[in-house]
């Protein structure tokens, strides 16, 4: 049974310590493997998924198993001389009946290293000769320890007893939102995800290979997928579409990566599923599945930052219920605060941060059925660099103040809250008719930004309230109905259905000035997606979605000084469709290919916003179209994405991704001339809408050069062709590389004449150290000048260099202590970079060392 | 395990009215208002006296936006053709006229300025550096200049532009004076350029 399909996310499970190399690519099970930093959290998560699964008539076990190839990612301790390339490796099945397990964990207890069975049950390693004692572990089977000699390669097979005392505290968890399958999906968790903690979600986000920011100052970064952005970009925080975020280029994704145990990048057009906005691609800030034994567990995170003297905290303490099996809770806490960055030779004047936020979840699960409540809140205060007054004759000159350090945050600040409250559950139809999932949230979004100056009246100034103040209230919901697989002649058939609606209301406060209109939005979708698996290791995916889309917008003008408001209505319908496959060509590659039309109304924000703003004029196209022209139309993306992973060698993997999209009425935000206001010149942009074609290369790859130390290179380019013009279009990454060497310490296996390894809980473990340099160019394909001149030429290219290390301290004891140390701009080099709105005005963040403690209890 | 039968039906009931919680939508539509009065300075006057018994005529120059940020550019009028006209070696005074003209009346932002002079700055600024010399000519409650009087003269025939700024100063929040009879301190609230000519 391959219900997997259905469940890409499937069963968190593999108990690997400290063999995270950074960013793998992400098959659906990959990200299996990746969770393995929380060991007995996740491995007990899995035991439940699979045990409630196993219950369940039919399809349940199935359904918890992963397949496909889960792999290990070929072992920290793997060593690459000869000798140590022996294969161990064996099949895994039922005692019982006899089925093959997918998903069962093989690991080498020597060494740490974890095999996930692949779909046909398989484990492999590659190892040194000698004794190793090799645990065999699955959900809801009696785990198995067998003492395994290995001095030629050696089959093991093994079947695995049912364990029916393990099923008396079943408790079915729901299923992650799954990523689709066919486009390239990189993960960050574990050791990954951990060694970027304090950082900004955007920030954190670079690590992935064709993932950029548009930063505004330090502290503030929009995702950017394949040269995309903003609209394009969803981002589901715990499963919820994130609303709010949306309203302009100088706003960060309002969440807290503390709450997340997995970050994934989709990298493609994935809108079948997400909806129509998802053309660039899709982040998931997904939360670990709720403990589901009793008593108390958690982790408490420590960051320290040296540029910007940053400090976070943050605990998460979560616990089931003894009494009442099945009931389960989680709070998060976090502290963010940073005073003023340093670029080299310079502090950046208002650049620090005061972030709070808290999370609480609380779930009640049965075999059938489960329930769950969430509420998260983010706070943050994030100073604005003070943009000089008249922006052209600053940008050759520009006359900074000398600043001593402070954690003081002055005018000129974003003042942001947004909450969520979710409430989901899930039902198994039973009767092999599959499982409904609703989900219901309602966003809270507030954004204040203060003016860096004052109000002329001292009464008003003395309230002390925000320029700009708008609340945007969100409500959805989403039904899906996920199809249970079928087993036909042909192969397996599965899918799902799904609905969706969205009610959006954008208000400001009375008062406040006007940059984005009010405006109220509904939409509702509905979507289905078919998968075809005609063999075990090819799956067909097919999607088809229509959103109905209304837009009303009121907004002021000021005709000849006359406050009027203009009200405009838009309705849309937008289709999508997508098509897709995977291809296991091989145990160690995967092929992946996908294609898709979409349509995207435009939001808000490229209609009708106008004003200034931090500093910076923007305007929307609806706002100064000429006379005569027709309002912006939605734009259709056709995207086009291959992808090629290698996977689980012992010495070359890696991943290769080529796309690309093409736009007819591509919505983008282009310099024009400086806007001449009361106060001065002001950097100035305004929505327009072409055709475009983006066009672009990911590269991930790593050789193991010796035993524990691994070469390592990312790359990637992408090209923004304007058609309509003939031309380039403006703030495209610039083609970036990065290279390291990673050292992690090989963990020896017992030697072979000890007899009886002793492997005993090591003090000090998965240490790993690397480091390297990034390069990012110059950004030579730019407009010609008559399409839409930029303020200044692109900044010169930069090269810096960065470090990292970290391990492990009593990973076999109760409270295991993780630490990292991690440098970047090493060598303090000043530069700027093309996709900083600032670029005209600042450096980026000089030499910045990091230091963050992890313990687990 | 034992099923529980009855829990589905729990389940049911809780997805059914969880959208109760949700339905408190708010239907009516609201409007966009005005902003804060104190949000806009959408005119600004200078008008130069000549000095009793001069042949010279009296001059006032306007710079207006009326719409706000964006939208139709800010216009000069007034003055020659819209270029503030002066004869040379003459003493002029001056006086500024700060107006918000989306309301009716139009609000006379000046007042507000010259009733917190400790807060404001103007500061003037030709091109070329010495076309005019103007000399603020009031001073607030710490003896520091204001410039919303001013005196002006043109040494010599020429042509250029000429700079007025509104600097705000207000105290720090800790009630530090900030204003120190410079540019530097604080923001602009007003920037207007008007092209000159010195006859």
């Amino acid at each position: 049974m391959h219900l997997h399909l259905l469940w890409p996310a499937g069963l968190p499970g593999g108990r690997r310590w400290a063999t995270g190399r950074g960013i793998r690519p992400a098959r659906p099970t990959r990200r299996l493997a990746g969770r393995a930093f929380a060991p007995h959290f996740f491995w007990l998560t899995g035991l439940l998924v699979a045990l409630a699964a196993s219950q369940l008539p039919g399809t349940a076990r199935a359904q918890a198993a992963p397949a496909g190839g889960a792999g290990s990612t070929s072992g920290a301790a793997g060593t690459a001389n000869a000798a140590c390339t022996l294969a161990l490796a064996g099949r895994i099945s039922d005692h019982e009946t006899r089925d093959l397990l997918p998903g069962a964990t093989a690991r080498l207890l020597e060494t740490g290293e974890v095999s996930p069975a692949d779909a046909l049950g398989n484990y492999h390693f590659h190892v040194c000769p000698g004794v190793y004692r090799l645990e065999i572990s699955f959900v809801s089977y009696r785990t198995e320890t067998v003492e395994v000699r290995v001095s030629s390669s050696t089959v093991r097979n093994f079947q695995l007893h049912p364990d029916a005392v393990a099923l008396g505290g079943a408790v079915v968890r729901a299923a992650r939102m799954a990523a689709p399958t066919t486009l390239a999906t990189n993960t960050l968790n574990g050791a990954a995800l951990q060694a970027t903690r304090g950082q900004a979600l955007g920030e954190a986000l670079l690590k992935v290979s064709g993932v950029t920011a548009i930063q505004t100052g330090p502290s503030v970064f929009k995702p950017m997928i394949h040269g995309l952005h903003s609209n394009r970009v969803t981002l589901l925080n715990n499963g919820v579409r994130q609303e709010g975020q949306q309203w302009g280029q100088d706003h960060g994704p309002e969440l807290d990566p503390f709450v997340a145990s997995n970050l994934s990048v989709v990298k493609g057009a994935a809108a079948v599923r997400y909806g129509a906005d998802a053309i660039g691609g899709v982040i998931l800030a997904e939360p670990a599945a709720l403990p589901d034994t009793a008593g108390l567990s958690g982790e408490a995170h420590l960051v320290g930052m040296s540029n910007s003297r940053l400090g976070a905290a943050s605990g998460t303490v979560q616990g089931g219920s003894r009494r009442l099996p099945g009931l389960a809770v989680r709070a998060v806490g976090t502290v963010r605060r940073a005073g003023l960055a340093a670029a080299p030779g310079y502090r950046i004047a208002n650049s620090g941060l005061a972030e709070y936020n808290y999370a609480a979840t609380l779930g009640y699960q049965r075999d059938r059925w489960g329930a769950e409540v969430f509420f998260s809140q983010y706070n943050a205060q994030i100073g604005l660099y003070p943009l000089p007054e008249n922006a052209r004759a600053a940008q050759t000159d520009v006359p900074r103040v000398a600043q001593d350090f402070t954690y003081v945050l002055s005018r000129g600040y974003q003042d942001l809250q947004h909450s969520l409250l979710k409430i989901s559950g899930f039902y198994r139809l039973g009767g092999g008719y599959g499982r409904l999932a609703l989900t219901l949230a309602r966003q809270w979004d507030y954004r204040g930004e203060y003016d860096k100056f004052r109000p002329r009246n001292a009464n008003i100034a003395a309230k002390n309230l925000p320029e700009l103040d708008y609340r945007n209230l969100t409500t959805t919901a989403e039904l899906r109905w996920e199809l249970p697989i079928r087993r036909t002649p042909a192969g397996e058939l599965g899918g799902e259905l799904g609905l969706s609606g969205t009610y959006q209301n954008n208000t400001y406060r009375p008062g406040s000035r006007y940059f984005m209109p009010f405006y109220t939005g509904q939409a509702l979708g509905a979507y289905g997606i078919g998968r075809w698996r005609p063999r075990a290791a090819w799956l067909l995916e097919a999607g088809l979605r229509l959103d109905r889309r209304h837009l009303n917008t009121r907004r002021p003008t000021l005709p000849g000084g006359v406050f009027t408001v203009v009200e405009d209505d838009f309705a849309f319908f937008t289709p999508a469709a997508s098509l897709g496959t995977v291809l296991e060509a091989g145990p160690h590659l995967s092929l992946r290919a996908d294609a898709s039309v979409l349509r995207r109304a435009p939001a808000p924000n490229e209609r009708a916003s106008q004003g200034v703003h931090g500093g910076i004029y923007e305007e929307g196209y609806d706002i100064t179209r000429p006379p005569g022209t027709a309002p912006l139309a939605p734009e259709t993306a056709q995207g086009l994405s291959l992808t090629a992973t290698l996977h689980d060698n012992p010495r070359f993997n890696g991943e290769i991704t080529l796309y690309q999209t093409q736009f007819e009425g591509y919505i983008y935000q282009t310099p024009v001339p400086e806007v001449l206001t009361i106060r001065g010149l002001f950097p100035s942009f305004r929505y327009q809408q072409t055709d475009a074609r983006f066009r672009g290369l990911d590269v991930l790859a790593t050789a193991r050069l010796l035993p524990g130390l691994v070469l390592g290179l990312k790359a990637a380019t992408v090209v923004e062709r304007d058609l309509s013009r003939d031309d380039y279009l403006i703030l495209a990454p610039a083609d970036r590389a990065e290279a390291w060497l990673r050292y992690e310490l090989p963990l020896r296996p017992a030697t072979a004449t000890a007899g009886t390894p002793t492997p005993g809980p090591a003090r000090f473990s998965g240490f790993y150290a690397q480091a390297g340099p990034q390069a990012v160019a110059r950004q030579t394909r730019i407009p010609r000048p008559e399409n839409g001149q930029d303020y200044q030429a692109p900044p010169p290219g930069y090269v810096l260099l960065n470090a990292e290390a970290g391990a492990v301290f009593g990973a076999a004891t109760r409270y295991p202590l993780r630490i990292g140390l991690s440098a970047t701009n090493l060598l303090d080099v000043a530069y700027r970079d093309y996709l900083n709105r600032y670029r005209y005005y600042l450096d980026e963040l000089g030499r910045n060392l990091t230091l963050r403690l992890m313990l687990r209890f | 395990m034992k099923r529980n039968p009855i829990a589905p039906k729990y389940l049911a009931l809780l997805l059914l009215a969880a959208p109760l919680a949700f339905s408190a939508c708010k239907k009516d539509k609201e409007e966009p208002k005005p902003a804060d009065d104190n949000e806009l300075i959408t005119t600004v006057v200078y008008t130069l006296e000549a000095p009793a018994g001069s042949t010279a005529p009296a001059v006032s120059i306007t710079w207006e936006d009326r719409d706000g940020d964006g939208g139709a550019a800010p216009v000069v009028t007034g003055g020659t053709a819209g270029r503030l006209t002066l004869q040379r070696n003459t003493l002029y005074t001056g006086s500024i006229l700060l107006l918000d003209r989306t309301k009716t009346p139009a609000d006379t932002i000046s007042n507000e300025v010259a009733d917190e002079a400790d807060q404001h700055l103007f500061v003037y600024q030709t091109t070329p550096a010495g076309l005019l010399n103007i000399v603020r000519t009031d001073r607030d409650t710490n003896r520091l200049e204001v410039g919303l009087e001013t005196t002006a003269t043109a040494p010599a025939a020429g042509t250029g532009s000429l700079k007025i700024t509104l600097r705000h100063q207000p105290p720090m929040a800790n009630g530090t004076r900030i204003k120190d009879g410079t540019f530097g301190p604080g923001d602009t609230d007003v920037a207007a350029d008007f092209p000159v000519t010195v006859q």
